[in-house]
């Protein structure tokens, strides 16, 4: 789970990513052949989250929140051999609430409002294109993506390199890629203090290098770094107390290892990421998953990932203020440039178990249904002190994916 | 004794109670809690509704009614703008947007005068209970009072709850509420104000009021200057003079106002602590430290 970013990109990144792997070429770690047949595939993704007031501090904080209903496509042709064409799209509908600041502050109007953009079951569409080119010892991909919802606008292209050495065991990977977002700040549900025609503006480059060595023919190790420099409007124009400031740097440093069992014939892939950014927070993700394929074409993945962040610089815990009275939030401390009271740059830490199945029905179709539940706790957090005032958070995600070769 | 933490004006923060069984003593302790979030709250000027941001956003248009507590805050930082000189005033807080402790920066003399054209308590329009700020712009800001008047009525309200063993610190500005059970002082320890673990005196207090400003609290260093978040209103550039001054007096209100003028004052500063009739402690740029005999 990212985690920075919305609550929205992180069930689309999810998407993506799922749908990425759909690709031959993303699931082998290494360079390979272009692939030989076309895949279509939908998704279906439901994301339920809810707070849960479980302490003395937070007690009566329990309720739901956001729910997202997303629908996505996707489909992927080889051309001449040589060449791939990939697209992706999606849509989905968002309704409920974020709070404003901390756990608290929900919009007084209830039924299908939604608090991140100020209106109802929000519509949200996205696309990518990707378009690869295979060579004997790497690979070139040109893409782009564009997501539009009422009040944002996303809009990115990238461009990613692999190269392999002649025995194929080293792969140098190499990508970068620019988004430009437009932030709509002339919604009504836009907190006063960020009310403007004008709307915000945020860019962001960022570059990636990697290593991916075969170690064996059962084992296969990948450092990836990536760097990320945005400028721009990082406040959420519907939280109040929020000013973030307008400059973000991201270091992240990724390790993976995936192991393949010849008896039981499964593959364990575990990784861990350190992610660093000039807001200050710090960052560890271990993720471990197994797959074992069984008979009949069935296929078992369960999966477990831990989390666990600092909070941001210019975060605000939970003050005497808002612990008297809810309805108000924790005044900034005096002198303050940067505050935010938004819990997702809190420390805490995060548990996330799940398992997906998978089928393959025989006639190039495959189908999988996946499930997974997060949990964050603030006091999980392992490399910094968590804020007590902040409510207990859950995600439970459910997708059901079918696709099929040609 | 019992010792209730918690945050507010953006630290920790914390009520002691003594001779209380615990139940009580916990139940007041968040009634005192409470207390100190609503001024918090109520003089915020980062809080759209408050007080504060209410007269702010209506600079150069309308003037806004205040009630009974406003007012008085607004008569007592009169007498504070007047006792200091000018030097305490409520309007400077505007100089903050040159001064942007995060980006340590020294900002141009041009980019100050305009802001120092903002500034000036003698211009604001009093009618009763009514305030208006004269010039598009311009803006008051409790933020050199409320945290010590918090502890004070925190603490006056702790007594009318029955407490009389305690105090209250917010954020290092300190009221007690009565000595310790056999009648003693508490022992107040006076930080280094260069090094933050270490204690440089403590201070036994029966009553009263404790409170410190220091250049350490918020600041940046640049070519050897510190460059912290008290700023002189005639100037426009931070005090230079004292690295910290703690002040004993009746009330923490006063012993807050005490520090910060004296903190203003920069070389007369200690003149105006001796004058003062306070319990001081200050200690200078270079570590030295004066204190009434």
């Amino acid at each position: 789970m990212a985690m920075v970013s919305t609550t929205k990109s992180t069930v689309f990144s999810a998407l993506i990513a799922s749908a990425a792997m759909l690709i031959p070429s993303a699931k082998s770690a290494y360079a390979d052949a272009a692939p030989e047949q076309a895949i279509v595939g939908m998704k279906y993704l439901n994301y339920h989250d809810s707070q849960s007031g479980d302490t003395a501090q937070t007690a009566g904080m329990s309720r739901d929140r956001i729910n997202v209903n997303a629908l996505s496509f996707m489909g992927m042709v080889p051309i001449a051999g040589k060449w791939t064409v990939a697209a992706t799209f999606i849509e989905d509908s968002i309704t409920g609430a974020s709070p404003a600041y901390h756990s608290s502050g929900f919009p007084s109007r209830t039924a299908n409002h939604d608090a991140s953009s100020g209106a109802s079951g929000e519509l949200r569409h996205a696309g990518d294109l990707t378009v690869t080119r295979y060579f004997s010892r790497g690979t070139l991909s040109l893409g782009t993506s564009y997501s539009q919802e009422s009040d944002y606008i996303s809009r990115g292209v990238s461009l990613n390199g692999t190269l392999s050495t002649e025995d194929k065991n080293t792969t140098l990977s190499l990508g970068t890629a620019y988004n430009s977002d437009t932030i709509s700040l002339d919604k009504p549900a836009v907190v006063a203090s960020k009310q403007r025609v004008a709307p915000g503006r945020k860019k962001v480059y960022s570059g990636l290098v990697g290593i991916t060595r075969v170690l064996s023919k059962n084992d296969i190790v990948q450092l990836n770094f990536t760097y990320t420099d945005g400028q721009g409007y990082y406040s959420d124009p519907y939280k109040a107390p929020d000013v973030r400031p307008s400059h973000r740097n991201i270091y992240t440093v990724m390790t993976r290892w995936n192991h393949h069992f010849e008896d039981p014939d499964g593959t364990a892939r575990l990784s861990y990421r350190y992610y660093s950014d000039t807001f200050g927070v710090r960052a560890h993700t271990f993720d471990a998953e197994y797959v074992q394929p069984l008979s009949n074409g069935w296929e078992l993945t369960p999966m477990v990932r831990f989390h666990s962040q600092s909070a941001a610089d210019f975060y605000v815990p939970v003050g005497a203020a808002e612990l008297a009275d809810p309805s108000t939030p924790t005044p900034p401390p005096p002198g303050a440039a940067f505050y935010s009271e938004d819990q997702r740059l809190s420390a805490f830490g995060a548990f996330s178990y799940g398992l997906k199945v998978s089928k393959d029905l025989g006639r190039s179709w495959l189908v999988d249904v996946k499930y997974e539940h997060y949990q964050q706790r603030y006091n999980w957090c392992i490399n910094g002190h968590g804020d007590p005032g902040v409510a207990n958070f859950n995600i439970r995600d459910i997708q059901l994916g079918i696709s099929r070769k040609f | 004794m019992y010792r209730i933490g918690f945050r507010a004006m953006g630290s920790g923060c914390e009520i002691v109670i003594a001779s209380t069984a615990k139940k009580e003593a916990k139940a007041i302790a968040a009634l005192g809690i409470r207390e100190a979030g609503r001024i918090e709250s109520k003089y915020s000027r980062y809080l759209a509704g408050s007080i504060v941001s209410r007269i702010n956003a209506a600079a150069a248009d309308n003037r806004v009614e205040c009630d009974e507590e406003t007012c008085a805050l607004f008569d007592y930082a009169d007498v504070l703008y007047q006792s200091s000189g000018g030097l305490f005033d409520i309007t400077s807080g505007v100089l903050r947007k040159a001064w942007d402790f995060s980006r340590e920066e020294v900002p141009d003399p041009e980019s100050l005068f305009p802001l120092l054209k903002l500034i000036g308590w003698q211009r604001v329009e009093r009618k009763g209970s009514a305030v208006r700020l004269p010039i598009e712009g311009m803006q008051i800001d409790f933020g050199g009072i409320g945290k010590e008047y918090a502890a004070d009525t925190v603490a006056t309200l702790l007594h009318e709850k029955g407490i009389r063993h305690g105090y209250v610190n917010l954020a290092g500005d300190i009221r007690v509420i009565g000595p310790k059970p056999d009648g003693g002082p508490w022992t107040i320890g006076i930080r280094d104000p260069r090094n933050s673990d270490r204690m440089i005196a403590s201070i036994p207090v029966y009553s009263g009021g404790l409170a410190t400003s220091g250049d350490y609290e918020r600041y940046f260093d640049k070519d050897g200057r510190r460059y912290c978040h008290i700023i002189n209103p005639v100037t426009g550039y931070p005090v230079n003079f004292w690295r910290s001054v703690t002040v004993l007096a009746p009330l923490a209100t006063t012993a807050g106002s005490c520090t910060t003028i004296a903190m203003l004052k920069e070389s007369e500063g200690l003149n105006y602590l001796r004058e003062s009739g306070m319990m001081y402690l200050a200690i200078d740029q270079y570590g030295k430290i004066y204190h009434n005999d």
